[in-house]
């Protein structure tokens, strides 16, 4: 680029040789791939690079109530994100509520989808129940789960003192508020979660089975010798996936505790939400969001290089 | 090859997953309340539906709401039709937009892209930001031209809503808090059920009274106040506290929270005091858990807005009798001088507007303020009437001689003296505040330091948002 003179010449002589017909044919290809990628390019250009661009650009702000840019600050959001507790704190809870949440809802998944991969009678009965969560919108499990932790009128309670435990008084208390919120999280996950790996179990070939019966495995090693990495890489997607939607969580958040009590709950997605809508924080919340940005692009390309490499394709 | 398309795929997931979430400037607001409106009963099937304009001429105009449940569904709509088939000039249209925090962010965002109701329905605390973001017509305008007759109306509830001696929205639905309690229970203490507490130091000794235990368990407890910031406010004004300096901000840009004062610091003494005690429950920051656990008769005594009366009525549905009281003062001597502020909702006319959808908004504002419409307004929902003359329609007079309970809330509005304490505190970033106070009675709970240090440093957080706010908005104060 920046000798034009070295490479114009070696352009035209390309010009006047004329592309060969390989050539020419992957440059057709090549035009003809982006026509039929243009729909989602655009859309991808659209509703997310741009969006990207100006919440970098609102970020370097300072906002009247209604959003409208006030006045430039540079840096200075992002100085006050490290200066103030507020981030650092969210951030925290958010890498603890992955923790809980993300290994919790793997295990759980692969000992349904186990159970429903048996050969049993009337097996998609269960494998129906076990996936029946995806139909279940995240407000409506906020909700439902909301009346079961009452802390005196709700069943779960009612059920523990029954056993002869004390009630918990799970969404009110500073301890108890973040796992009861990631029990939800972990329910809402736990379907899609089976589902995929149920599919994953299944295509599995029947003759490695057979095999491996011939040769006197028993269930446990052909589960952990054939099952087992044969789900690696349907684990690794669903570990990105999960981590991600653990770090994005919204909903039960927002309608079981609004992130209290004492912030307890208060996650980097809805703590982001509260200082854009709430707080009127434009520029703040912005600078929230890139940062958030950031950590979940590290954090996927540290899954791909490290974590991938453990990963069996087939 | 297929390990190359997997990765392509999870890339792109990863990818659209990660920026969606980074996109604040959609304009999409959740579903749910982070404030709570003192909406009433439970959700149920919204019936009424919109009729469509009488003539093809009718200037069409949209009001954004905040009211769920029956009377978001039938009340409004009811209202509306009756008004669209008054008159044939206007034709008004409800539009639910969720909680008060979800109308005013889609009014944020409509403001910036020209796509704006005619009327909006907002909460009381918003009035501030409402008027320095220079986005409406004062009502005070229209009252002027044409000479509209204010002597009707309660002075408390326009007091409220007035400000640099306008008024600049019409109040429409204004409740206040006051106190429920179990009148059985109160029986089976040996408590007088026709003497309800009045003061700070009665409620203690009734709540402790009536809180029964089975052992270790408590069964019963005596009272509890859900963590709501607004029960706090009103607390202050009845104990004739400030809540900001100037005198509320009314006389004047509030520059400083005041609520740190020994009237604060007396409130939470005296809320931490009985948590600890065991006789006051902590059932979180929603309201609904609260009134939910005196419905089930595991609470004796709770705190919520008249509003939620009938709601309460009817899910107790006569397993035990409801008696309703003021809400307590510090002292009996606090009945003269202060009083409860009035809460609740406004109309607001967006001035962006063109000047005839104005006029038709102005004209359904007078129309949902005539004293039909606010007698039906207030036994539909347990709001109380903007006007007095709300009182002579049968409709009312039915329903208070039904509701006997609901006197006490008119009562409250009468005896409330008007002055700058009553009128409450008025500053621009009070949704900000109300959370952090909600915070600060958290981390009283909690034990986190005494009342006077949580209070100074929740005031200091206010301070500072408030002097954030003035610059953003180019204001000296």
């Amino acid at each position: 680029m920046n000798s034009p003179s070295v490479d114009a010449p070696l352009v035209q002589s390309a010009r006047r040789r004329g592309l060969s017909g390989p050539q020419k044919r992957q440059v057709r290809t090549f035009f003809l791939a982006l026509g039929y990628l243009a729909p989602s390019l655009i859309i991808f250009l659209v509703f997310i690079f741009i969006p990207l661009v100006r919440t970098f650009w609102l970020s370097s702000y300072i906002t009247d109530p209604i959003g409208r840019p006030a006045m430039f600050v540079g840096l200075m959001q992002y100085k006050k994100l490290f200066a103030t507790p507020v981030f650092m704190n969210s951030l925290m809870r958010s890498l603890t509520f992955v923790l809980y949440t993300v290994p919790t809802t793997l295990l759980l998944a692969l000992i349904l989808a186990s159970l429903a991969n048996l050969r049993l009678r009337f097996i998609s009965i269960f494998r129906i129940i076990f996936s029946l969560s995806i139909a279940v919108s995240g407000a409506t499990a906020s909700l439902m789960f909301m009346y079961l932790y009452h802390p005196s009128i709700g069943s779960i309670n009612y059920l523990l003192e029954l056993i002869g435990i004390t009630p918990i008084p799970w969404l009110v208390s500073e301890s108890s508020a973040l796992p009861a919120v990631s029990l939800v999280s972990v329910w809402l996950q736990l379907g899609l979660n089976t589902v995929i790996l149920l599919a994953a179990m299944q295509s599995i070939p029947d003759e490695l089975y057979e095999s491996a019966m011939i040769d006197g495995a028993n269930g446990w090693s052909r589960f952990v010798h054939i099952t087992l990495p044969f789900l690696s890489s349907t684990f690794f997607f669903l570990l990105i996936v999960d981590v991600l939607a653990a770090f994005q969580t919204f909903t039960p958040i927002h309608i079981m505790t609004s992130g209290g009590p004492l912030e307890s709950t208060n996650l980097l997605v809805y703590s982001i939400y509260r200082e854009f809508y709430f707080n009127g924080q434009y520029g703040f919340a912005a600078a929230q969001s890139i940062m958030l940005f950031l950590i979940m692009l590290g954090l996927t390309i540290f899954q791909f290089t490290v974590v991938e490499r453990k990963v069996f394709y087939e | 090859m297929k390990r190359s398309l997997f990765a392509l795929m999870a890339v792109l997931t990863v990818l659209s997953m990660v920026l969606a979430a980074c996109a604040p400037a959609a304009t999409q607001a959740p579903a749910s309340a982070a404030t709570q409106p003192p909406a009433a009963t439970a959700v149920t099937n919204p019936t009424a539906t919109i009729a469509p304009p009488k003539s093809a001429d009718a200037v069409k105009i949209a009001f954004w709401h905040s009211m769920a449940g029956d009377i978001g569904g039938k009340a409004i709509p009811t209202m509306a039709n009756e008004f669209n088939a008054s008159q044939d000039k206007c034709y008004v249209e409800p539009i639910y937009q969720g909680s008060y925090d979800d109308s005013l962010n889609k009014l944020k965002a409509g403001l910036q892209s020209k796509d704006t109701p005619a009327v909006v329905q907002l909460y009381d605390i918003g009035t501030r930001l409402m008027v320095d973001l220079k986005v409406i017509t004062p009502v005070q305008d229209f009252i002027d031209k044409e000479g509209y007759d204010l002597s009707d109306l309660e002075p408390n509830v326009l007091a409220y809503y007035t400000v640099d001696g306008k008024i600049n929205s019409m109040p429409f639905n204004t409740s206040t808090p006051m106190l429920y309690y179990n009148k059985d229970l109160f029986k089976a203490a040996g408590l007088d059920p026709e003497k309800p507490p009045r003061t700070f130091v009665e409620f203690e000794e009734a709540a402790r009274a009536l809180t029964t235990k089975e052992g270790d368990k408590t069964t019963v407890y005596g009272g509890a106040f859900a963590i709501y910031g607004w029960f706090f406010e009103q607390f202050l004004a009845v104990s004739g506290g400030y809540y900001v300096n100037n005198n509320n901000g009314r006389d004047g840009y509030a520059t400083e929270a005041t609520f740190n004062s020994p009237e604060g610091v007396a409130i939470f003494d005296w809320w931490k005091r009985m948590v600890d005690e065991g006789i006051l429950a902590n059932y979180g920051r929603k309201t609904v858990d609260t009134r939910n656990a005196f419905i089930a008769g595991q609470t004796a005594m709770f705190i919520d807005s008249t509003a939620v009366l009938r709601g309460v009525m009817d899910s107790v549905a006569g397993k035990f009798e409801v008696g309703t009281a003021y809400l307590p003062r510090p002292n009996e001597a606090a009945y003269e001088t202060a009083g409860t502020i009035i809460g609740g909702g406004s109309l607001w006319i967006i001035n962006n507007r063109p000047q005839e959808e104005q006029d038709c908004a102005w004209e359904f504002i007078k129309f949902q303020a005539s004293p039909a419409q606010q007698s039906y307004w207030q036994t539909m929902s347990g709001y109380f009437p903007i006007r007095k003359a709300a009182y002579d329609e049968q409709l009312t007079k039915d329903w208070v001689a039904k509701y006997p309970q609901f006197q006490t809330a008119i009562d409250q509005l009468h005896i409330a003296p008007n002055n700058r304490v009553t009128q409450g505190g008025l500053i621009g970033v009070f949704p900000t505040a109300r959370q952090t106070i909600e915070t600060a009675i958290e981390e009283l709970l909690a034990g986190k330091g005494t009342s006077q240090e949580i209070l100074d440093k929740a005031a200091e957080a206010v301070t500072q948002s408030l002097s954030e706010y003035y610059v953003s908005m180019g204001i000296q104060p």
